[in-house]
């Protein structure tokens, strides 16, 4: 984790009231704000200008998805690291925000104290799993699990049957890290986890990140499959 | 649309009114009385300006003006006894008005839906009955067109009526539901921040500041369910969203994690689902002590949906059931199993002391 006064945070939020005072909350706390933006345009010039190493992103902005921010911030910097912020009720965002690269998701009632964490968190690299993220990451393997093999059963896609040869690119989870995301999900937190399942705390960290990792590099394969096959560069 | 089919009603009228006039032209020679016949055709031109002025505006179309029509239309109809020579009529000859006759029919279609046009076409078939006092083959041909004019004129303009009608319910409808999503928007981006904002920085600062947070926190939810209960679109097929249906549950004590899409399952075990995951967190509220947190999980497995319900609590052993029971907790759970038992889903309930209670709700999908 590194020290705060290293910490650039970019906060960007349409809404002015909320923008100003998370950000006089960060400077509060020691961070240094690298600068705010209202909208997805203006947080793409913002990051090119400051180079900040947080982007804490609110998904509700006027011009662009939170996917759309997300994907072109880590274009540009792939170093950055992304923290979505979101009021609740806009799960497909914050999934579609996430599998485009951002590092964690926390909602916008959580505490101004949970807020510093994750952004310390963030910036050290570490996936911010809360347990609604974590719903949303086991809802997205069942759904890929479902969508690809109908009728023949997830369990056996992985042996290669007499049907269809299992897509070796679609990511599934395994029992250890199915077993992890649905704890983390009920709201235990990892040194409660490592000491239910006798396991360090680091590894249950391993298998959330890992689980996101997949998700992030199965939606990287897909966009760029889509894109070969439409015939672009 | 009512207005097309009052356009559609005089230009038959003036075009009918041409026709008897060639027919009175042509055959005037053979009448009893010529003058007669150039009168009734003057009667009809006249009644003709009238009732096209008088049906342009919706004050116009009075019920007796309408049937003054039909008694004009009635009358012309049996003077063509006294014009032309009774050995013509009974050999079938047009009447004097000929097809005018049938555009007061069409105005009592229009202003009385298919049992008007059928009311004006049998006082017009009457009266072409008495004038006849036979019945020759194209004048029963007639009859029936007179029929159909009425009939099934009126029945298309009421089609026609009630079809516009209900694609201005269906745009007033959509509109309202624009200007709700309007104010949704609204209320997200402003309102509910800010008492986010409340929410979070007064827990912070304590005190009585934690207090007006705590309310503010309540409000934000409860606002926050309401707006986007109003977008949550209804059932489909007789399909809920369980997601849509528990997420409303969350607040500052409990979070509700679901997939990202719509969890559809049909209405009664969703709607059991929702109502023992009530139950439970109800539970936890009374019985789990004062800073106990709660979980919802949703799952979808494609086999069996699955709703956790965990708090971190004070939990209980087994061996304090019975205590459990006596402190009505059990009572509970039977309710909540008994729930699931009536949509084929099981309940199971887990607890340690000082690890709080999980309660797993499942229904398996057929």
């Amino acid at each position: 984790m590194c020290p705060d006064s290293e910490l650039r945070v970019l906060v960007v939020d349409d809404h002015p009231i909320w923008r100003h005072s998370v950000a006089a909350g960060l400077e509060e706390a020691g961070c240094v704000v690298a600068g705010t933006a209202g909208d997805g345009a203006q947080a793409l010039r913002v990051a090119a200008a400051t180079r900040p190493g947080v982007v804490l992103l609110d998904l509700n902005l006027p011009d662009m998805s939170g996917a759309e921010v997300t994907r072109r911030l880590l274009a540009a910097d792939p170093g950055l690291r992304v923290l979505i912020l979101s009021a609740s009720g806009e799960r497909q965002d914050v999934l579609d925000a996430m599998t485009a690269g951002a590092t964690g998701y926390l909602v916008k009632s959580a505490q101004f104290s949970e807020l510093l964490a994750a952004v310390r968190s963030a910036a050290a690299g570490e996936a911010v799993f809360t347990p609604g993220l974590a719903g949303l990451v086991l809802g997205e393997y069942r759904r890929l699990a479902a969508g690809a093999t109908p009728g023949t059963g997830a369990g056996t896609a992985g042996t290669g049957g007499p049907g269809r040869p299992a897509d070796p690119a679609r990511p599934r989870l395994t029992e250890r890290e199915t077993e992890v995301l649905r704890l983390v999900a009920k709201g235990m937190t990892y040194p409660e986890i490592a000491a239910l399942l006798v396991l360090s705390p680091r590894t249950v960290q391993n298998h959330v990140q890992n689980t996101l990792i997949k998700l992030q590099l199965h939606n990287k394969a897909q966009l760029v499959r889509y894109a070969l096959e439409q015939g672009l560069e | 649309m009512a207005e097309q089919m009052w356009r559609v009603v005089a230009v038959f009228r003036v075009l009918a009114l041409a026709y008897a006039a060639v027919l009175i032209t042509r055959d005037h020679g053979n009448y009893a009385h010529p003058a007669a016949g150039w009168l009734a055709l003057a009667v009809m031109a006249v009644w003709s300006v009238i009732t096209i002025a008088a049906y342009s505006r919706p004050r116009g179309r009075q019920t007796w003006l309408i049937c003054a029509d039909v008694a004009v239309a009635a009358g012309l109809v049996l003077s063509t006894r006294l014009i032309e020579p009774a050995s013509q009529i009974s050999a079938g000859a047009p009447t004097i008005p000929s097809f005018w006759a049938v555009s007061s029919v069409l105005a009592c279609a229009v202003a009385g839906g298919p049992i008007g046009g059928l009311g004006g076409a049998s006082v017009i078939i009457a009266a072409d009955i008495a004038e006849r006092q036979a019945l020759p083959q194209a004048t029963l041909s007639n009859i029936v067109l007179v029929l159909i004019a009425g009939g099934v004129g009126g029945y298309i303009v009421q089609l026609g009526l009630r079809a516009e009608a209900a694609a201005d319910r269906a745009a007033r409808l959509e509109a309202s539901i624009a200007e709700r999503e309007r104010i949704a928007r609204g209320i997200h981006d402003s309102v509910l921040q800010v008492l986010a904002l409340v929410a979070t920085r007064g827990r912070e600062l304590g005190g009585e500041a934690a207090e007006l947070a705590r309310l503010a926190g309540e409000q934000e939810s409860a606002l926050r369910s309401l707006v986007s209960g109003a977008a949550v679109p209804p059932p489909e097929g007789g399909q809920l969203d369980l997601a849509g249906l528990l997420e409303p549950l969350g607040g500052s004590r409990v979070t509700v994690s679901c997939p990202a899409g719509a969890v559809l399952l049909a209405d009664a075990p969703a709607t059991a689902l929702a109502a023992a995951a009530g139950e439970a967190l109800d539970n936890v509220r009374r019985h789990a002590g004062g800073d106990a947190q709660a979980w919802v999980l949703v799952e979808d497995d494609g086999t069996a949906v699955t709703v956790s319900v965990r708090d971190n609590g004070l939990g209980f052993t087994d061996g304090r059931l019975a205590e459990a029971e006596a402190a009505g907790r059990l009572g509970v759970a039977q309710s909540i199993k008994g729930r699931l038992r009536d949509v084929g889903g099981t309940a199971c309930l887990r607890s340690s002391p000082g690890q709080g209670t999980e309660v797993e709700l499942r229904v398996p999908r057929l």
